[in-house]
Formats: structure tokens, sequence, C-alpha cells
């Protein structure tokens, strides 16, 4: 019987972990203002995301 | 190729770990999940020909743009979930994958040119139509595969996988965002070459899938996984099959249930951005913060909500989603009444953490009533009521803050009567949640 590797696995979950660590990482630095006390907008609101 | 395709060549084999099946299911939804981050292309794809400007009359608009792509591909998610899925069911996870990574893929290409062209038409044939497909497809195939790796886990199980799909947003957005920049020239707003790479990626991310994907031996079971002898009330030991569960009051319940909860979260998620900036003052950039943390939270909440589903029964699970969330969204007008950013953050992220949840228990919820042999094409059906819930959501939210300004009250305190109609519609899923009961045995398969 021929078991799956440890590290097939561990390969498997970083291949998916990277591109997800990544977007992680970009969308917490966009949201630090909300908490760091961001001037407020002059402009008005902008079109809705869907 | 047609065998290496074939399901019986993907039924494991002794010594198989079934965790190298998660990763294939998130890179699979993490792709088609791009959806989710589409609109970074809305303003760019109204501007295909004026470049800095869109001109009037030449260039596309946003409602036209999201109309051909976002609303069109997500109806055909759901339809091709409904119709496809036994179709599923019978060639395996590796054959959908591979189908649904040629459909997204070449979707793109297809778009491509009709960002080229700039043809509108080529773009909702591609995106909407062809992708749509390959979304629907990639939806549901690795759920209905995990569900029958993990029947010690099933709640952790679509978790994993759903939880791939909100992922689809964090990391497709900032990608298409990359790409645009590197490929912007002045002549071209680097829209349709931006496809072309993703369509590239993702072909080899989805087949990456296809390739490690396994399904179970009929007879196998987790080692040292005895069933209970005395299941819960809804967990079936039985199996019904996608056309008996469609003749059941159950299906419907469900179908209720997931678009009530979809209702109510998706229309915060669509209106996050303006919402913010509306009720308090914050830039369009800290909006976009705002919006980024509600897709973390739509993601975490996929998994985390789902796995406490296992401990719970997913029927309670539902009915602390329904019973807390209309407790929460009555509280938002107190945020805004005494302007506290943070409150208002943390209630809408906690909404959006049991809307994401409230997807992936679903599939665990419809396996509990219906058995696991064609739990993918009932799931498939059941997410019709996405496609429902995605347009009466937005719809709901735009109409009722745009009839309160109209009729004078001020612009921050606009939502408010929107989130209560939201609580109401929560309190509907609770009453189609408590009428669900185990299905009767003449519905199951014999």
């Amino acid at each position: 019987m021929k078991r799956t590797s440890p590290l097939a696995v561990a390969l498997a979950f970083l291949v998916v972990a990277l591109p997800l660590g990544w977007g992680l990482y970009r969308s917490i630095r966009n949201a630090l203002p909300l908490f760091t006390g961001a001037p407020p907008a002059a402009a008005p609101a902008a079109p809705a995301p869907k | 190729m047609s065998s290496f395709l074939a399901r019986e060549r993907t039924i494991a084999s002794p010594g198989f770990s079934r965790w190298l099946v998660p990763p294939a299911a998130i890179a699979v939804q993490m792709c088609v999940g791009e959806i989710y981050g589409f609109s970074v292309f809305n303003i760019p794809l109204t501007r295909a020909i004026g470049i800095t400007r869109s001109i009037p009359g030449q260039d596309w608009t946003v409602p036209h743009v999201v109309l051909a792509t976002y609303s069109f591909g997500l109806v055909m998610l759901g339809l091709s979930a409904a119709f496809l899925g036994k179709w599923v069911e019978r060639v395996g996870p590796r054959r959908t994958m591979v189908t649904a990574a040629g459909c997204f893929c070449s979707g793109l290409v297809v778009a491509s040119c009709g960002v080229h062209f700039h043809s509108l038409g080529v773009v909702a044939l591609g995106y909407g139509a062809i992708g749509g497909i390959g979304l629907g497809l990639g939806y549901i195939a690795p759920v209905s595969t995990l569900v029958k790796w993990f029947p010690d886990k099933p709640g952790m199980a679509t978790g994993l996988a759903i939880m791939g799909f909100g992922s689809g947003a964090l990391v497709g957005a900032p990608f298409g965002v990359e790409l645009m920049a590197h490929f912007r020239t002045a002549a071209s707003v680097g829209v349709a070459e931006a496809f072309l790479v993703m369509a590239a990626c993702y072909f080899v991310m989805m087949n990456f899938a296809a390739w490690i994907v396994r399904v179970p031996p009929a007879d196998w079971r987790p080692e040292g996984f005895v069933p209970s002898a005395a299941p819960g009330r809804l967990i079936t030991t039985a199996e019904v099959e996608a056309d008996q569960a469609m003749k059941t009051p159950q299906f419907y319940l469900i179908w209720g249930v997931l678009c009530c909860n979809v209702t109510a979260g998706i229309g915060i998620l669509a209106q996050a951005s303006p919402m913010c900036q509306d009720m308090f003052g914050v830039s369009a950039v800290v909006a976009g913060g705002f919006v980024g943390l509600l897709s973390i939270f739509n993601m975490a909440g996929r998994f985390l909500w789902s796995s406490a589903s296992d401990l719970t029964g997913r029927k309670t699970m539902y009915c602390i989603f329904f019973v807390l969330g209309c407790s929460l969204y009555s509280l938002i007008p107190v945020s805004q009444r005494i302007g506290s950013v943070a409150l208002f953050v943390a209630l809408t992220c906690v909404i959006i953490s049991m809307y994401g949840g409230g997807f992936a228990t679903v599939p665990a919820y419809l396996r509990d009533l219906f058995g696991t042999v064609q739990v993918g094409a009932i799931h498939g059906r059941t997410i019709t009521s996405w496609s429902m819930a995605a347009v009466l959501g937005p719809q709901l939210v735009t109409y009722l803050s745009a009839y309160q300004r109209a009729h004078g009250v001020p612009r921050a305190e606009a939502y408010n009567s929107t989130f209560h109609v939201m609580a109401g519609v929560l309190l509907l899923g609770l009453v189609c949640n408590l009428f669900v009961r185990p299905v009767h045995s003449r519905h199951h398969a014999p």
C-alpha cells in the first residue's frame, strides 16, 4: 500500500496558501486606515461595488 | 486523456490521504470565486475607448457592464449548477473540474476579445455565459467530493471548500488591479490583457486541482470512524435522489433559508462602500478597506461557522444565524447615532461572517437530510436561490435608501429602515428553518 507523503499534502496546501496569504495581506493593509483615524471624505460617495 | 478524466481513474487507492482533497477544492473555488472581485474591472471597462475618462455614447456604463458580467455570470452559475448537477455526480470531479477550467478560462479569453473589439455582447457571451457555466461546475464539484471524504466532519469539509470561493475576491481583485496597472498604456486600460493572463493562471491552478483530486471507494470510511448508532433526528442514513428531493417540502424550506440568509448579507456586501461613506463620512479609500475587511470575515465565517455546525447541528446553527443576525441588524442604526465606526464595522463583520457561514453550511444540511449520493446535484438546484438573492438583496438596499433620501431623510440615516427590513428577512428565514423536519421515508431510494 502506497501512503501519500505528508510533504505532498503540505505542498498542495502551500500552492493555495501562497495566493491566499498575498490577498489577505493586501486586504488587511487596505483596511488599516479604518482603525487609525483616517480623515473624513470631502468627495461624495463612490458607486456601489457589486 | 479521456480515460485520465474517467471517474474510475479518480477512485483513491488504499493509503491515499484525504487531506489532499481540500487544497484541490480550495484551488478551484478560489479561481471561480474571482467573480466576487470583478468590480475592480467595472470602471476601467467604462473607459475602454476614452482611456482616462468615459466617453458618453461610446463607452459602456457601469450598470451595463455589471449586467453583462457579474449578474449574468451569477445567473448562469445557478442555472448550470441546477441543470448539470446530476452530470457532475455521474462523471466525477476530475472531468468536471477540467470542464470548469475550460469554460471559465475560455470565457475569460472570449471576454478579452470582446474588450479588445469593444463588443459588450461578446464580453457577456464570454464572461457571463461560457464563464458562468464554468462557475457553476467549479462551485458544486469540490463540495460534493469533500462531503464524501469527510463523513465525520461534513460541516468543516464544506466550509473549507466554500471558504475558497469567498477567498476569490481577496486574491482576484488585487491580482486584477496589479495586472491592469502593468498592461495600462496610452491606448489601452489593460483589461483585455489582464483577462488573458488571468485565464492562463486560473487554467493552471484548476487543472492542478483536477490532477490531485480523488473520490473515495464506495465502502470507504475514515480510519476509526464509526457512524453513530443513534444519529441526530435530522441526520439520515438513507439516500434521496435529486429528482425525488425536489418533491419534498424540506428542499423548498432549505431553499428559502438560503435565500433569506443570502438576501440579508448580499444587501450589505453590494452596498458596503457607499453605505460606509454615507453613514460615517469616511473617504472612498477607507471604505474600500472596509469592503476588504468584509471579504476576510466572509471567508473566515464560511470555515468557522460551518465547522461549528458539526458540533451544534445544522438546524441550531441556522437558528443562531437568524436570531443573532436579526439582533445585530437592529443595532446598526445605534452605531450610526453614536457615530461609532468601530461598532459599525464590528457588527457588519459578524453579520457578513454569518452570511458566509450560511452558504457553507447548506451542503452539510442537505447531506444530513438527503444523504450523500446526489448531494452535489441537490446542492446545485438549491443555489438557484442565490441567483434570486443576488438580484433581490442589492435592489432592496438601493431602492429603500433612495426612497428615504427622496423623502427628506438625511443621507447618514437613509439606510436605517433598510436594516430593519433585513432583520425582517432574517426572521422569515428563521420561520423556514423551524419548519424543517426529517425527510419522510417514502422519498428514500430503495
